[in-house]
C-alpha cells in the first residue's frame, strides 16, 4: 500500500514537473469548449441544455492526450524494467498508474467547470459534492481503460491515432452515464433519477477497474 | 410501424446485392492473400 | 484445406435456397411489406458477427493462457471476419430502416451497440497492424479483444438505458412459419459460410506469422527461395 502510494506520487511529480503540458492541456480543453460554442452558434438555450455534453467531450479529448504520454517516461527511459524489479505486483502498478491519471483528469476537470458555468450560463443547482462525486466516477471510468491502453500502445509510433480509437468505444457507456448525472445535478432533478445514474457509472467503473487491473499484468510482463 | 409498407422492393434487392457483393469482394481479397502468402 | 471447400459449397448451397425462398416464395409480412425480406439476410448476418466475436474472445483468452501462435491466428481470422460480417450488417440495417423507420439511423440500443462493436473490433485489426514484434502483438490483441468483447453487452445495456424509446423488433415467436424455413436455412448457411471464412482466413495468418518467424530480423538481405527446404 505504501509503495502504491510512492508510485502515485511519482507519477504526481512527474506531471507537476511537466506543468506547462498540464496547462497546454487545460487550455486545449477550454478551447474546445470555445469552439462549441462557435460550432452551434450564440443560440444560448441550445448550449445551456447541453452544457454537460460538451464538458464531458472536451475532458474525454484532453484525457486522451494526457493519457497517451502517461508511459512515455517508462518506454523512453526505460523505467518500465526498473518499476518490474521493484516487489510490487503489476496489479499495483496499474491501479497506481491509473490513480495518478485520474487526479491529473481531475484537475483538469476543475479547471473546465468553473469555464462551462461561466460559458455556458449554467446554475449549479445540486450540491458541490455530489458533482464532484460524479466527475470523479465519471473520470475513474475514462481513465481505467485508458491507462490499459496507453501501456499498449505506448511502443506503436501513431499512439496518438491509434489510442482513440481503440479507447472511445470503451468510454461510451461511462460517458452516457456521466453526462446524464452531470446535468441532473446542474439542471435540478425533479425525478430522481440521478442514483440510477451514479449507480450505474459505479457499476461500469468496478467492472472497467477490476477488468483492466486483471489484464494489464499480461501487457507489461512481456 | 403502421399500416403496410410500399415500395419495398428495391431496399430488399439493394440488401441483397450488396450482402453477395461483399461476400464476393472477401473471398477475393482472401484469394490474393493466399497466393501472396504461398512460398 | 479441402474440407473447407467442402464447408463452403454447402454454404452458397444453404444460402441460395434460403435466399430463393426468402426472395421469391415467402410472402409479404403483414405490417412490414416486402422489406421483411431483409431480415432473412439481416439477421443471419448479425448472428454470425456475434458468433465470429465470441471465437475471437475465446481465440484471444486461449492466446493469453497458452501463448500459442495458432490462437493468435485464430483470433486474427475471427476477428475481421466478424468486422466484415458487422460492417455488412450496419448497410443490411440501415436499408431496412430507410422504408421502415423513415431514417437510415436511429439511436436505437441495437444500432448503437452494433457501430460501437464495430468501431471496437476494427481498432483490434489496426493495432494488430501497428505492433511488433508478433509476441507482444499478440498479447495486445488478445487484451484488446477480451476488453472489446465485455464491452459489447456494457454499451448495449447502458445506451437502452439512456434512451428508452426505442421500439420492438420482432423475435422468434412472432415469426410466421412461412417464414421460419428461409430464415433458418438462411441463418445454417450463413453461419457455414462465415465458419468456413474464419478458417481460410485463419490459415493465412498463420501462413503469414510462419512468413514472419523465419524471416531474418535485419530485413535488407535477400529472402532464400526455397523457404520449405530452409526450415
Amino acid at each position: 500500500m505504501r509503495l502504491l502510494l510512492a508510485l502515485v506520487r511519482k507519477d504526481l511529480l512527474v506531471g507537476w514537473r511537466g506543468r506547462a503540458r498540464l496547462v497546454g492541456l487545460s487550455t486545449y480543453a477550454v478551447t474546445l469548449l470555445l469552439l462549441f460554442s462557435f460550432a452551434l452558434g450564440p443560440d444560448s438555450t441550445t448550449l445551456h441544455e447541453h452544457a454537460p455534453a460538451y464538458a464531458w467531450v472536451a475532458i474525454l479529448s484532453a484525457s486522451t492526450l494526457l493519457l497517451a504520454q502517461s508511459f512515455q517516461q517508462e518506454v523512453e527511459g526505460g523505467a518500465l524494467e526498473g518499476l518490474l524489479l521493484l516487489p510490487v505486483s503489476p496489479t499495483a502498478m496499474f491501479y497506481a498508474k491509473a490513480l495518478a491519471n485520474l487526479l491529473l483528469l481531475l484537475f483538469l476537470a476543475l479547471v473546465l467547470l468553473p469555464v462551462s458555468v461561466v460559458l455556458f450560463g449554467l446554475r449549479p443547482a445540486g450540491s458541490p459534492v455530489a458533482l464532484a462525486g460524479v466527475l470523479a466516477l465519471g473520470g475513474a471510468g475514462l481513465v481505467a481503460p485508458g491507462t490499459l491502453y496507453a501501456a499498449l500502445t505506448a511502443r506503436v509510433k501513431a499512439q496518438q491515432v491509434l489510442l482513440p480509437v481503440l479507447l472511445f468505444p470503451l468510454v461510451v457507456p461511462p460517458l452516457l452515464a456521466a453526462v446524464k448525472a452531470t446535468s441532473l445535478l446542474l439542471e435540478g432533478d425533479p425525478m430522481h433519477q440521478v442514483g440510477t445514474w451514479v449507480g450505474l457509472l459505479a457499476t461500469f467503473d468496478v467492472l472497467y477497474w477490476s477488468l483492466c487491473g486483471v489484464l494489464f499484468g499480461r501487457v507489461v510482463e512481456e | 410501424m403502421t399500416g403496410t409498407i410500399e415500395g419495398g422492393w428495391p431496399y430488399v434487392i439493394a440488401a441483397y446485392a450488396l450482402t453477395w457483393v461483399v461476400w464476393a469482394i472477401y473471398v477475393v481479397s482472401l484469394v490474393l492473400r493466399g497466393h501472396r502468402g504461398a512460398p | 484445406m479441402r474440407w473447407v471447400y467442402a464447408l463452403g459449397a454447402l454454404a452458397l448451397a444453404a444460402l441460395g435456397t434460403g435466399h430463393a425462398i426468402g426472395l421469391l416464395v415467402a410472402p409479404p409480412d403483414r405490417a412490414m411489406g416486402e422489406t421483411v425480406r431483409i431480415l432473412y439476410v439481416h439477421v443471419p448476418t448479425a448472428w454470425t458477427a456475434m458468433l465470429a466475436f465470441t471465437v475471437a474472445m475465446v481465440a484471444a483468452v486461449g492466446a493469453l493462457w497458452s501463448g500459442r501462435p495458432g490462437w493468435d491466428a485464430l483470433l486474427e481470422g475471427s476477428v475481421e471476419v466478424g468486422v466484415v460480417f458487422n460492417g455488412l450488417l450496419l448497410c443490411q440495417g440501415s436499408l431496412w430502416a430507410r422504408p421502415t423507420w423513415d431514417a437510415w439511423w436511429t439511436w436505437d440500443p441495437r444500432l448503437t451497440t452494433s457501430a460501437i462493436m464495430m468501431v471496437a473490433f476494427t481498432g483490434v485489426l489496426v493495432l494488430r497492424r501497428l505492433l511488433h514484434p508478433p509476441e507482444r502483438r499478440a498479447v495486445a490483441s488478445a487484451v484488446a479483444t477480451i476488453v472489446s468483447f465485455v464491452d459489447v453487452p456494457v454499451v448495449y445495456l447502458s445506451v437502452k438505458w439512456w434512451n428508452t424509446t426505442h421500439q420492438g423488433f420482432s423475435s422468434v415467436e412472432t415469426v410466421d412459419p412461412v417464414m421460419l424455413a428461409p430464415l433458418l436455412t438462411s441463418i445454417a448457411g450463413t453461419t457455414l459460410l462465415g465458419a468456413s471464412l474464419l478458417v481460410w482466413r485463419t490459415r493465412i495468418a498463420m501462413a503469414a506469422r510462419h512468413r514472419e518467424d523465419d524471416a531474418p530480423d535485419l530485413p535488407p538481405t535477400p529472402i532464400p527461395l526455397d523457404l520449405e527446404a530452409s526450415r
